[in-house]
C-alpha cells in the first residue's frame, strides 16, 4: 500500500470531476476526520486515516481491501471507476451528460444542434421504470 | 304432492335428491344448512315455526321438494313451515325449469336445496330476532304488506325512509314490481326479498306477480346467472305454484309474535307491542330518527299495515323532516344483543362482509340484523344492499351535514342581509381571525420547507457519516488505563488528565482490593492496613505523563501485589516516548500534506473552471423559490416590490399648456392640410409654375427610376392638367389647374411661399416623406395653407360656434376625404409603383453585392 503518485493522483481526479465536478474537493478535505486514497494492487482505496493506520499493520500479500475501492488502473495506467465509490459520488453527482460540443461552440451552434450526450445512465432504466415501459 | 310429473322439474328434485343425501357436498354446495334434530331450535333454524294456522285459501303444493331432504319432511309435519318452505322452494323450483330442463345436474338441484334451506334459515333468524325489514327492490311494496316488520330490513335505515320516500325511482331503478304496494304480501319470501337487489334479467312478466315472484326469481337468477335465460316460459307453472302467497302471511304473523317477544326481551321494541297499533305511534318517532333502530322496527311496524295511503302518508311525514344526527353508540349498543344472538345462530360471514362494506354503524346494524339471509342467495344480493346503502348513506349523510350547519352558528353562514348587519367591528375581528390564519398557514408551510431541508441535508450526512463508524465495536470514552498511543500532541494533555483520572481510578481499585483483602482475611496486619489506607490516595507521580500510563497499565497486570508496585524505577524513558509521539505526529503531518497535495493538483485540474463553478455556488444560494416569497408591507426589504406612482410635479400651468399643445396639434394639421382656398386665380396661376416644377421634378424622378418609365408617365399624368384637374375641381372644390397665366409672378412668389410650407407636410405624419413625390398633394396643401394664413385667425378664439367658423369647415375634413378618391388611388398607385421599384432595386443591389462579395 502505498500513496498515489501526482500523475495517478491527477488521473483520478480527472475521473472523478467528470462526474462530481469540484466537490472532489469535499472528499479530500473533509470536516470530520482526514481521509487519503491510497493505491494497492493497482486499485485506489478511499479510507480514513485510522483504518490506514490499522491497515498498515498487514502484510502486502495479505491485505485484500482497505477502506472503500473507488476505482483500479489499467496497464495503460488509465484510471477505471468502480461502483463500489457510488456512496461516495452521488450526493455530489453532477447528472448525466457528456458534452457534444466545446463551449464556445456550443454557444454559436443553432439551436437543434446536440450539445449533451445523454449517456452511461444505467440507472435510468430502474429510477424510471414507472414511467419507460 | 299430490301428483307426480317426471316431466315438472320441481317435482324430481326431491327425487334426485334423495340419491344426493348420502353423497359428501362439494365445496360449491356447502351451505347454511343446519342439520339439527327435532329440537325446538334446529326446526327453527331451519324454518319450521310452531304451526300458526294462517289463513289459506290453497293448501296444494303440487312440489314435493317437502320430501327432499329429511329435516323437510320433518318441517312437512308443521303445515306452516311445510308451507313456507314449499313456497320457498316452490319459487326457486320453478324458476329453475324456466331456466334448465329437467337435465339439471345434482348438485345444482343439491345447491338449490340447500339456498333454500338456507334462506328458511334466513327467514327463521329474522323471525326471531327483532322485526326489522329486510329492503328487498320491494320494499315499497312492501309498504302494503302487513306482517313486514318481520322483514328484516338488510338495507341502511337511511335507504329504508329513502325507500319510503321515493317509491317510484326506487322502483324504477330496480326495475321490479314495487309498483304495486297492494299486492299480496309474501313474507316468507323475506330473505329471498335480498335477491330482489339484484338486477332484473328480465323477468319483466312476473312483475304483476305478488312480490315474490319476481324477488325469488332474482334469486333463483343469481344462482343460475350463467345458465338462466331469463325465460318465462313456466309462468303459469310458477303462477300456480305462487298462488299460495297468502299462506306466507300467516307465517309472518307468527313471526310478528316471534318479533314481539323478541323485542320485548331486548327492551328496545317496547313501542311495538302490536305491530298494527304500534304503527301508528312507532311511526311519529320513526320520521324523526331515520337511523335508529327505532326507526326501523318502526318502519317495520309501519309496513306491516296495510293501509297503503296511511303509509304514504306516513312517508310523506318521513320525507319532511331532515334526517336526525346520528343516534350513536347507545342505541346501537340496544342492538347488540339482537345481533350477538343473530351471530349465534350464525350470519356471521353475511353480517361481516355487510359491516365492511357499509358506513358506520348503521349499516352494521342493519347487515347484523338481516343477515339473512339467504346464504348463497343473498351473498350476491347482499352486494346490491351494500350498494343500496352506500348510495344512500351518502345522501343521508349528506342531508346530516347540512342539517349541523344550518344548526351551527348562523352567523358564517348568514345570508347576506345578516351580514350588513354585522358590526364594522365584526367584520374586523373576522378579517384580524383570517388574517391569523394565514400567518398560521404560512408558519407552517415555511416549517414543512424546513423540515424537508433538514431531512435532506440529513440524508444526505448520513451518507458519509456510517463508513467511519462502520464497526459494530462501541467505543468508550477512554476511561481505561490503556490509552490510545496515537495521540497528536494536543491530545497529550488530555492523555495526561486521563492518565491521572484513570491513576486515582487505579489506585482505588488497587485499594479495594487491598482494603478487601484484610476483611477477607483475619487482619493481623490492621496495623500495616492502617497505614496503608492513609497512603492509598495519595499522589503517585510515576503514573504521571504518557510513560505512566504504561507503568500504570503495566501496574495494572501485576494487581496488587505489594511486591509488584510499579514506582519511577519502572518508568520508561521519555526520549523514546516522545519520539514515538513525534512519530505520530510525523503521520498526521504527512497525511495532511498529502491532503494539501491533493488539493493542489485539484486545483490545476480544475482551476478554470472552477471560478465559474464557484459563482455557481453562490447563484445557487441566492435562489429564492418565488413561491414561499410573500409580500409583507411590514418589512422594510419588501418595499421594493412595491410599484411606484411617479408623482407629477408639474404645475398646474404646465399642465394646462401640455393639454394645449396636444389640442394644438390637430388644428395645424387641419389647417395644413385641410383648408379650401377659394382664390381660384391664385391657385390657376400658382399651378403653372408649379407644373413646371413638376415636371421638372418628374424629370429628375424619371432619371432616377430607369425601369418603369410608364409608371412615371403616371406622375406627369397626375399632373397633367386634363382629368385630374377637373374630377379635383369637380369634387372637392379645389380648383386650381396647372395652365393658370394669370398671376404667375404672384404665383411664384407664392410658390416661393409654399415651397417653404410644403416642406411640412413632408414632415407630417400624414404624408411619409419617402413617397412624397406627387406634386399634385402639394399644391392644395401649400396653397390651403397660404390661403389659410390670410384667413384672420380672430375667429378661432371664439368658444361657441358661429356660422362660418372655421371649425365647421375644418371639423369635416378631418374625416371627410380629403381629396378625390380617385386622385388618392392614383397617388396610391404611384406610390406603390415607386415602392415596388425602390424595393426591388434594394434586392438587386443586395443580391450583387452577395455575389460580389464571395467573388472578389
Amino acid at each position: 500500500m502505498r500513496p498515489l503518485t501526482d500523475e495517478e493522483t491527477k488521473a483520478m481526479f480527472e475521473k472523478l470531476s467528470k462526474y462530481i465536478g469540484e466537490n472532489i474537493k469535499l472528499l479530500v478535505d473533509r470536516p470530520d476526520g482526514t481521509y487519503c486514497f491510497r493505491l494497492h494492487h493497482d486499485r485506489v482505496y478511499y479510507m480514513s486515516e485510522k483504518i490506514l493506520k490499522l491497515a498498515t499493520n498487514f502484510s502486502r500479500d495479505k491485505l485484500i481491501s482497505v477502506g472503500t475501492c473507488f476505482g483500479k488502473f489499467t496497464k495503460t495506467q488509465k484510471f477505471r471507476l468502480h461502483i463500489t465509490a457510488l456512496d461516495f459520488l452521488a450526493p455530489y453527482a453532477k447528472g448525466f451528460g457528456v458534452a457534444a460540443k466545446t463551449t464556445q461552440e456550443c454557444r454559436r451552434v443553432d439551436p437543434l444542434s446536440i450539445v449533451v450526450f445523454h449517456q452511461a445512465d444505467v440507472g435510468e432504466f430502474i429510477r424510471n421504470e414507472d414511467t419507460l415501459t | 304432492m299430490l301428483k307426480y310429473d317426471p316431466s315438472k322439474y320441481s317435482h324430481n328434485i326431491r327425487k334426485l335428491d334423495r340419491d344426493d343425501a348420502d353423497r359428501s357436498t362439494p365445496v360449491s354446495q356447502l351451505t347454511w344448512q343446519v342439520e339439527g334434530g327435532d329440537d325446538d331450535i334446529s326446526r327453527k333454524r331451519r324454518g319450521e315455526f310452531p304451526s300458526y294456522e294462517p289463513r289459506r285459501p290453497k293448501k296444494s303444493r303440487p312440489l314435493g321438494a317437502d320430501t327432499c331432504k329429511a329435516p323437510d319432511r320433518k318441517r312437512s309435519e308443521q303445515k306452516n313451515s311445510s308451507d313456507l318452505i314449499q313456497s320457498k322452494r316452490f319459487s326457486i323450483g320453478p324458476t329453475r325449469t324456466d331456466a334448465q330442463g329437467d337435465l339439471d345436474s345434482d348438485e345444482e338441484i343439491c345447491r338449490l336445496m340447500a339456498a333454500q334451506d338456507s334462506s328458511h334459515h334466513a327467514l327463521q333468524q329474522e323471525a326471531e330476532e327483532s322485526p326489522l325489514e329486510v329492503v328487498g327492490l320491494e320494499y315499497s311494496v312492501k309498504s302494503g304488506r302487513k306482517g313486514d316488520e318481520d322483514e328484516y330490513d338488510s338495507a341502511d335505515t337511511d335507504e329504508l325512509i329513502a325507500s319510503r320516500r321515493n317509491l317510484s325511482p326506487l322502483s324504477n331503478e330496480r326495475s321490479k314490481g314495487r309498483s304495486q304496494p297492494g299486492e299480496e304480501k309474501v313474507k316468507a319470501v323475506l330473505p329471498l326479498q335480498t335477491l330482489s337487489f339484484k338486477e332484473d334479467s328480465g323477468l319483466e312478466k312476473k312483475r304483476t306477480k305478488t312480490r315474490v315472484l319476481p324477488v325469488l326469481q332474482h334469486g333463483d337468477e343469481e344462482e343460475e346467472e350463467e345458465e338462466e335465460s331469463a325465460g318465462s316460459s313456466s309462468d303459469s307453472e310458477y303462477e300456480a305454484m305462487f298462488s299460495n302467497v297468502t299462506r306466507l302471511e300467516l307465517s309472518l304473523a307468527d313471526l310478528q309474535r316471534l318479533a314481539e317477544e323478541d323485542s320485548q326481551a331486548a327492551g328496545i321494541l317496547g313501542s311495538e307491542g302490536d305491530p298494527a297499533l304500534a304503527a301508528g305511534p312507532s311511526e311519529q318517532p320513526a320520521p324523526k330518527k331515520g337511523t335508529s333502530p327505532e326507526e326501523i322496527l318502526a318502519a317495520i311496524l309501519e309496513d306491516s299495515d296495510d293501509d297503503r295511503p296511511r303509509k304514504r302518508k306516513k312517508r310523506k311525514g318521513v320525507t319532511l323532516p331532515p334526517l336526525p344526527a346520528f343516534q350513536g353508540t347507545r342505541s346501537l349498543q340496544e342492538t347488540d344483543d339482537l345481533l350477538r344472538r343473530e351471530e349465534e345462530e350464525g350470519g356471521g360471514d353475511q353480517m361481516d362482509s355487510r359491516t365492511t362494506e357499509t358506513e358506520g354503524q348503521e349499516g352494521e346494524k342493519n347487515g347484523a340484523l338481516s343477515q339473512s339471509p339467504v346464504a348463497s342467495e343473498s351473498s350476491s344480493s347482499s352486494e346490491e344492499d351494500e350498494e343500496e346503502r352506500t348510495t344512500e348513506t351518502p345522501a343521508a349523510e349528506a342531508l346530516l351535514p347540512s342539517q349541523i350547519f344550518s344548526d351551527e352558528g348562523s352567523g358564517e353562514a348568514a345570508p347576506p342581509t345578516l351580514r350588513r348587519k354585522l358590526n364594522a367591528e365584526e367584520e374586523e375581528e373576522l378579517q384580524r381571525k383570517a388574517n391569523l390564519r394565514r400567518l398560521s398557514a404560512l408558519q407552517q408551510r415555511q416549517k414543512k420547507v424546513e423540515e424537508q431541508k433538514k431531512l435532506i441535508q440529513g440524508a444526505l450526512a448520513n451518507l458519509d457519516a456510517p463508513p467511519p463508524k462502520a464497526g459494530k465495536r462501541i467505543v468508550f470514552d477512554s476511561d481505561d488505563e490503556e490509552e490510545n498511543p496515537s495521540q497528536t500532541a494536543s491530545s497529550i494533555i488530555q492523555s495526561v488528565e486521563e492518565a491521572a483520572g484513570t491513576r486515582a481510578v487505579a489506585n482505588q481499585r488497587a485499594a479495594k482490593d487491598k482494603f478487601s483483602a484484610p476483611q477477607l482475611f483475619d487482619s493481623s496486619e490492621d496495623e500495616d492496613g492502617a497505614e496503608e489506607e492513609e497512603n492509598r490516595f495519595d499522589l503517585r507521580p510515576q503514573f504521571e505523563g504518557q510513560a505512566g500510563q504504561k507503568l500504570m497499565a503495566l501496574q495494572y497486570r501485576f494487581g496488587t501485589d505489594e511486591r509488584f508496585r510499579m514506582d519511577e524505577r519502572f518508568l520508561e524513558e521519555e526520549e523514546p516516548d516522545g519520539e514515538a509521539e513525534s512519530g505520530l505526529a510525523v503521520e498526521d503531518e504527512a497525511l495532511e500534506e498529502e491532503k494539501k497535495k491533493n488539493l493542489s493538483i485539484l486545483q490545476n485540474l480544475l482551476g478554470s473552471s472552477k471560478q465559474p463553478s464557484s459563482r455557481t455556488p453562490s447563484k445557487a444560494a441566492k435562489f429564492r423559490d418565488v413561491s414561499t416569497l410573500h409580500y409583507d408591507p411590514s418589512r422594510e426589504e419588501h418595499t421594493a416590490f412595491e410599484t411606484k406612482t411617479i408623482q407629477t410635479t408639474e404645475s398646474k400651468a404646465a399642465r394646462r399648456k401640455k393639454r394645449e399643445e396636444a389640442q394644438k396639434l390637430p388644428e395645424v394639421s387641419s389647417d395644413i392640410f385641410y383648408e379650401v382656398s377659394g382664390d381660384l386665380k391664385a391657385v390657376f396661376g400658382q399651378t403653372k409654375e408649379e407644373l413646371s416644377e413638376a415636371e421638372e421634378e418628374n424629370n429628375w424622378d424619371q432619371e432616377e427610376e430607369e425601369e418603369d418609365g410608364g409608371e412615371e408617365e403616371e406622375l406627369q399624368t397626375s399632373l397633367l392638367p386634363d382629368d385630374p384637374i377637373t374630377t379635383k375641381e369637380e369634387s372637392s372644390g379645389f380648383k386650381f389647374s396647372f395652365f393658370g397665366v394669370d398671376g404667375e409672378t404672384s404665383s411664384r412668389e407664392t410658390t416661393e411661399y409654399k415651397v417653404e410650407n410644403i416642406q411640412a407636410p413632408k414632415v407630417s405624419w400624414q404624408q411619409d416623406p419617402r413617397f412624397h413625390d406627387s406634386s399634385s398633394d402639394e399644391e392644395p396643401e401649400s396653397q390651403s395653407r397660404e390661403a389659410k394664413a390670410e384667413e384672420p385667425p380672430s375667429t378661432m378664439d371664439l368658444f361657441f360656434f358661429y356660422p362660418g367658423d372655421s371649425r365647421l369647415k375644418d371639423g369635416p375634413t378631418l374625416f371627410c376625404r380629403s381629396g378625390q378618391l380617385e386622385e388618392q388611388r392614383e397617388d396610391w398607385e404611384e406610390r406603390r409603383t415607386m415602392l415596388r421599384r425602390e424595393v426591388r432595386k434594394k434586392h438587386k443591389d443586395a443580391r450583387r453585392k452577395l455575389k460580389a462579395a464571395p467573388k472578389s
